[in-house]
């Protein structure tokens, strides 16, 4: 293979310019359509802040809202993840390949599927009710299963949880066993362990966990729409309404564009909290 | 030596959160051969009926085979463009490379409905019609990222003393690359492709909005879904599911992943 | 044990104290599998002891199992007279090298040596002495602030040393110390080990595949082979007086030359006899290389055997010659004697002997 810079830039060019041309660009104009504003249906271009005023006003409680249930999930999805990569790398034992492979063949595929299985599971007359009543555990179906925020961060949860657990794995996978036998060798105990030994090289993989399911329950429509019911409405599903339904798209992109500052700034202080706690005393 | 208790909660955790992972997609496949119209319980009995339905459905052969074009179009794109790039950052100095391996990434971190969008306005703005060819663009941008993250890794432990013999031995660089290099990496390579086209074949919301009036299988569903309660839903759902599990089984086979 | 025993078993030559490791019957099965077969073992304090074998051999299971790491199946494992067997390792007083190292990679040198006395909560004035003490001792001073990644293998080998011996564990355990370094560094580091050794005074258990590293470090060296010790004792006593056919060739280079006895005479296969008391069987007659002789050298009334001389080379401070016996069989051996070489050519007949006194005489089982 060539090491001429000249040609190593020509390999790398097609996938930066797919890049530039249909991620940077398109979403360069999106954030700048922020500052513009629609009136009688038509994009006018002056510079306004009102669609960030607007996202304050009327959006703030539905941004909190969605903050904080995609910090709940991320939260959930993380520790369910960091456990399970756990038991792959150092408890399963035989079984850890398995157990990956289980992880790998759900990642991939299924979002509406997943989702769309999820309501078939909560739904009143869905597969959870009925398999309670054909065992006698209750007589009637229950309600209040599905459209709510608690199957929300079930089906996301279900659905992130594989894209959690492999950069985690990734990370647990630097950790050989004879760290683990020196440090208990040395007098330390399961918790002190983990707390000394594991989680300050996982880091990184925490914190890609913790970005990827944060970042896309945050920005996530479909889900709230197909299992959360009308009380589960997240910024996505207003961020959609602007664009399609009030065809204010300078709206729609100020709401994403807060929706996208808060979870970032999430991650950067997320970061920063492990950096200290986890530092090495 | 663990104590018998920690290893009871190891496994209850692990079997657990295996029944997470797997019983929801197994009960959609249970569910698609069921004579129930509502997937519930009990079961009364098995039957073909919901796929017959849905093979005499014309919308799913338009989208069937919008989606395997997408597919086949995405993965081939996503794995040419994604290998050039994996071997010049396999080749650069890793200060280089991180930054801008980090770069590339950034679509796989964001929400897909603002991918969506953005693409959505900037073809409006363009005037570009939308079309099955509007979609693969924006498809890739977000799957070329894993192509290049496996491609990378396997060429990061690529002993490159066999293209220095296979030049020795008077091979010219396009063939040493075709003879050598290529054969080796092979596997990683179908294996990429074959995750690329189970991610094209899943995706649903840039797809939605970049597609204009366009099918493809998970626009289906999406339609179903919000139409009526049809059975055949299960049936099609199941066929979503075949299709980008069994791509990634072989993918996994085939680049024999471990993490 | 009464104060008048105790007394008196101060006053016995040092073998017979109390050893410092008892192991008695000490078994390790996975499942059908025998990795360690009932084994009983005396470590004396003091000691720096090998537990040496081929790979497969059950050593490391061994050595795991005196350090807290696996379970054994039967038997105990006791310290200092008091019984570890089902103490984990943090509660033991022995503390291990492990083969890589396992140093933790997001911690300094200093760091990694000073956490198994910070989990102990020992006053930081304290810690810090012990481990600049152990610094110097293991001559870190310049590398005390680095982490691992940035280390050669021999300055990694020298942290993980220094990690354990900081705690002062009663008996320090090395698997495969050496194993992961070149040839040089093995030779520097185990002038190293002995250095250390003899400075602290304690008590090191080491397991090696490596019969020479074995010779050079150790004073007591037990032999392993298939889950078994098969035998143990000084290195001049094993090297001089192997058990087995097994060791005679597992350590050092050996002649083994099959033969019968009978009627308290042995005939070997290769020609040659001698007198030797003992039941009628076949058996194997064992001569280190050094001690035959050839041609003029042969001393009176030595074992006599006649071959072709197949291969002569020059290796320094001896010679190295190979002679093929007629039959299939050769023999190996090692001649100070310079000035023959230049009278003998390959494929001359010579006599290769030996004298009784230096050889083994094992049943062949």
């Amino acid at each position: 293979m060539p090491r001429n810079p000249v040609v190593l830039t020509l390999f790398a060019l097609p996938a930066t310019l797919i890049f530039l041309l249909f991620f940077l660009g398109p979403f360069i104009y999106f954030v700048v359509m922020s500052f513009w504003s629609v009136s009688l249906f038509r994009l006018s271009r002056d510079f306004t802040l009102v669609n960030y005023l607007d996202v304050y006003r009327e959006y703030g409680y539905s941004v909190a809202f969605t903050f904080a249930i995609a910090l709940l999930i991320a939260v959930i999805a993380t520790l369910l993840a960091f456990g399970f990569a756990y038991l792959i790398r150092f408890r399963a034992g035989r079984l850890g390949p398995t157990l990956l492979f289980v992880t790998l063949i759900t990642m991939f595929g299924g979002y509406l599927v997943k989702i769309y299985a999820w309501r078939t599971i909560l739904g009143t007359t869905g597969i959870l009710n009925t398999g309670l009543i054909e065992l006698g555990i209750i007589d009637e179906p229950v309600s209040w299963l599905l459209y709510n925020p608690g199957a929300v961060v079930a089906t996301l949860t279900h659905f992130l949880l594989p894209f959690a657990v492999l950069p985690l794995y990734g990370s647990l996978r630097g950790i050989s066993d004879a760290q683990l036998a020196a440090a208990r060798d040395l007098g330390a105990r399961p918790l002190r362990m983990l707390i000394d030994i594991v989680l300050p090289q996982c880091q990184p993989g925490i914190l890609v966990a913790f970005m990827l399911t944060f970042f896309i329950a945050a920005g996530d429509y479909v889900t709230p729409r197909l299992v959360g019911g009308t009380a589960t409405a997240m910024a996505g599903n207003f961020v959609e309404n602007q664009f399609i339904t009030a065809l204010n798209a300078p709206q729609s992109s100020a709401l994403a564009v807060a929706i996208l500052a808060v979870s970032a700034g999430t991650v950067l202080l997320l970061r920063a909290v492990m950096r200290r706690t986890l530092a090495v005393r | 030596m663990t104590t018998r208790f920690a290893r009871i909660v190891w496994f209850v955790f692990g079997a657990a959160a295996v029944f997470f992972m797997l019983s929801p997609l197994l009960l959609l496949v249970l569910f698609s051969f069921g004579r129930n119209s509502l997937a519930s319980f009990p079961m009364r009995g098995v039957t073909f009926d919901w796929y017959r339905a849905l093979f005499a459905n014309q919308d799913f052969w338009v989208a069937f085979q919008n989606s395997v074009v997408v597919s086949l179009s995405v993965g081939v794109t996503s794995v040419l463009v994604g290998m050039l790039a994996a071997f010049a950052f396999a080749r650069m100095k890793k200060r280089r490379a991180g930054p801008l391996l980090a770069l590339l990434t950034v679509p796989l971190m964001m929400p897909p409905l603002v991918l969506a969008l953005a693409l959505f306005s900037a073809y409006a703005a363009l005037h570009i019609p939308l079309s099955v060819w509007t979609v693969v663009p924006g498809q890739v941008v977000f799957i070329q990222p894993f192509v290049i993250l496996v491609v990378y890794a396997r060429m990061a432990d690529f002993d490159e003393s066999v293209i220095d013999s296979a030049r020795d031995l008077g091979a010219s660089p396009m063939r040493a690359f075709l003879t050598v290099t290529l054969p080796i990496i092979r596997p990683t390579v179908i294996g990429a492709a074959l995750i690329a086209m189970a991610l094209s074949l899943d995706e649903f919301i840039i797809t939605y909005y970049t597609i204009g009036g366009g099918l493809t299988l998970p626009t289906l569903v999406w339609g179903m879904l919000r139409r009526s309660l049809d059975p055949s839903i299960n049936a099609l759902a199941t066929l979503i599911l075949i299709g980008t599990l069994g791509a990634t089984m072989l993918a996994i086979r085939a680049t024999r992943y471990r993490g | 044990m009464t104060a008048s025993a105790a007394t008196a078993v101060a006053s016995r030559p040092q073998a017979d104290r109390p050893p410092l490791v008892r192991l008695r019957g000490l078994t390790k099965s996975y499942g059908s599998m025998v990795a360690v077969k009932p084994l009983d073992l005396d470590i004396q304090s003091g000691d720096f002891y090998a537990l040496l074998g081929p790979s497969g051999c059950g050593k490391t299971t061994l050595l795991r199992m005196i350090g807290g790491f696996t379970e054994p199946t039967a038997g105990t494992v006791e310290i200092d007279g008091v019984d570890v067997t089902r103490m984990g390792p943090e509660r033991r007083p022995t503390n291990m090298v492990f083969q890589g190292y396992g140093l933790f990679p997001h911690m300094t040198v200093r760091q990694n040596i000073a956490y198994g006395l910070k989990l102990a909560k020992l006053p930081a004035a304290e810690v810090e002495t012990r481990v600049k003490e152990i610094i110097g001792l293991v001559r870190l001073e310049q590398l005390a602030e680095r982490r691992p990644d940035g280390l050669s293998g021999g300055q990694a080998q020298r942290v993980a040393l220094a990690r354990a011996l900081v705690m002062r564990p009663r008996v320090l355990l090395l698997d495969e110390p050496l194993a992961a370094l070149d040839l040089q560094l093995r030779k520097a580091m185990q002038e190293e080990l002995r250095r250390i050794h003899r400075s602290i005074g304690g008590t090191f258990v080491f397991v090696t595949h490596d019969q020479g590293e074995a010779m050079a470090l150790a004073n007591r060296i037990a032999v392993m082979d298939a889950g078994a010790c098969v035998q143990e004792g000084g290195p001049e006593e094993i090297y001089g007086a192997p058990r087995t056919r097994f060791i005679s060739t597992f350590i050092g280079e050996a002649n083994v030359l099959p033969g019968r006895r009978q009627g308290g005479r042995v005939t070997l296969e290769a020609g040659g006899s001698f007198a030797d008391a003992g039941a009628d069987e076949a058996v194997v007659v064992v001569v280190r290389p050094e001690a035959m002789a050839l041609g003029g050298n042969l001393p009176q009334g030595a074992v006599k055997l006649t071959g072709r001389l197949a291969d002569s080379v020059f290796l320094g401070p001896y010679v190295r010659y190979r002679v093929e016996l007629p039959g299939g069989g050769e023999i190996i051996l090692h001649s100070q004697d310079f000035a023959l070489r230049h009278r003998l050519a390959v494929d001359d007949t010579v006599e290769v002997g030996w004298t009784t006194d230096v050889q083994r005489v094992l049943a062949d089982r």
